[in-house]
């Protein structure tokens, strides 16, 4: 498994299960996902109610960028308004209005588990359409800001509409030394790997560690050690037709948890490789002692006698 | 193996089978008492002049001989900053499991990756030409070890950036 889904699978199958039952049952479950996010499942009024509530810490910025908009669009009548308290965001699935063809079924879970994903798509389609603003001779260039996420503690993501271009700007913090080095070997091959002639399309990737880049440099952000920046560079071919933005945008946003998600997998294969090679310098160590020669051995036949 | 690794091993070979000459000796000192000397350093007599073997500054050992013990301490190649991690990792991995080889030092000496303590009752009760056997036997597979787990983790990196980027075909 290299690549990890956009969707949260825990609610997807919690879902699918709820749906697929016969009979409804009293639920009340809390799921964390990436960067933070806490779910909340539960029927408060009736068996047959699910309510879906939603947390995340930089949601008050994400409404700035339009995040209700893309709420109504994706949700609309299942939203329910005021949510649920200490939550952003609530959904309600009626299972007794259900639409019957599985494949219907399957699109609404879809839907719901994808509710992260699409809260964040808020600044990306806003940059997009910023950029198309730009293109379109028309309409008037607009002014656009650079929209700050800040999805996690000491981590955001920076986007801003560009003239030709949408920069998306992580910037990521290596608690660890070793996380550090291996994220700057990685980081290194992200930059290197468009290089390959098939790779030429995707969209470049800078890093830098420590300094923030130049789109960012009036933030004044604290400069530390820990901290690595990693700018990707959307082109107009990366979002233009309406599929192809969906998909980046939910890759985009799946980043940091993919590069983190490796680093770890890097880890725990070494430490088997390790154990492997401990194991094989015990072997070589135990040739060293003497063969016990007083104990009693077996002949393939089973009788056992001891050599004198 | 390159050219200048063989003579490193020989030279390193024969130095601790000269230097594995060690047996029973009680502390001159304090009565009843039979430490490794080399580690107690109680009596300056019964400790050998230390001999260091050196490929290049960033791989060398020192060999410390005393009439009882004798201290192995190996540098390994820390070519840069990933190298220099997983040498780490690695022999920390080691010394963690030191109870399990009895001959490793729970400690490196200072400036050095990792140590070995030999004493007389480790040749009393194994083979001391399987022991230089097993210490240039580590010497060697340490350095392969550490770079294949380098050249596997650029792989790795290698393969999660272009299937990621594969994605915006």
């Amino acid at each position: 498994m290299i690549l990890l889904d956009y969707h949260n699978v825990i609610l997807h199958d919690t879902l699918s299960a709820r749906f697929e039952s016969e009979k409804p049952e009293a639920l009340d479950m809390t799921i964390v996902d990436f960067d933070g996010v806490l779910y909340h499942l539960s029927t408060p009024t009736s068996k047959t109610n699910i309510q879906i509530s939603f947390k995340w810490r930089c949601f008050p910025e994400l409404i700035n960028y339009g995040a209700n908009d893309i709420l109504q669009r994706e949700y609309g009548t299942m939203l329910v308004t005021p949510p649920q308290q200490g939550f952003d965001v609530t959904l309600n699935v009626d299972l007794t209005s259900l639409p019957q063809e599985a494949e219907a079924r399957e699109e609404l879970i879809r839907k719901v588990s994808l509710l992260k994903r699409n809260i964040m798509a808020a600044p990306f389609e806003r940059a997009f359409k910023e950029q198309e603003q730009f293109e379109d001779e028309k309409q008037a260039n607009p002014n656009p800001e650079l929209m700050a996420v800040h999805y996690r503690e000491d981590e955001a993501i920076y986007v801003k509409a560009n003239q030709d271009r949408v920069t998306v700007i992580f910037s990521t913090r290596f608690k660890d030394e070793t996380d550090r080095v291996f994220g700057k070997v990685f980081l290194q091959e992200f930059v290197d790997a468009r290089k390959r002639q098939d790779l030429q399309n995707a969209p470049p990737v800078l890093f830098s560690t420590r300094e923030p880049p130049l789109e960012l440099r009036h933030l004044n952000l604290q400069d530390s050690e820990e901290m690595s920046y990693i700018t990707f560079v959307l082109f107009p071919r990366h979002f233009a037709a309406l599929d192809v933005r969906e998909e980046t945008i939910s890759r985009i946003q799946i980043f940091r948890d993919y590069l983190h998600y490796h680093i770890k997998c890097a880890k725990a294969y070494m430490h088997t490789r390790m154990r492997a090679r401990v194991r094989d310098f015990l072997k070589v160590l135990n040739r060293a002692k003497p063969e016990n020669i007083n104990v009693e051995k077996k002949t393939a036949t089973g009788r056992t006698f001891r050599r004198t | 193996m390159s050219n200048t690794l063989r003579p490193y091993l020989t030279a390193v070979r024969s130095t601790l089978t000269a230097a594995m000459c060690v047996e029973n000796f009680s502390s001159q000192v304090v009565e009843r008492h039979n430490k490794p000397e080399i580690e107690a350093g109680t009596s300056k007599e019964v400790i050998m002049n230390p001999l260091m073997i050196s490929r290049n500054e960033n791989e060398q050992v020192l060999i410390e001989t005393s009439v009882n013990s004798v201290r192995i301490s190996i540098k390994i190649k820390q070519a840069d900053d990933l190298e220099t991690i997983l040498c780490h990792k690695f022999s920390r991995f080691m010394m963690m499991r030191a109870d399990n080889f009895v001959i490793l030092r729970r400690k490196p000496v200072d400036g050095y990756d990792i140590s070995f303590l030999i004493t007389n009752t480790h040749t009393e009760q194994m083979y001391k030409h399987k022991l230089v056997d097993f210490i240039v036997h580590f010497m060697e597979a340490v350095d392969r070890e550490i770079s294949e787990m380098k050249l596997s983790v650029n792989k790795r990196a290698r393969t999660v950036a272009e299937s990621y980027l594969g994605q915006f075909m």
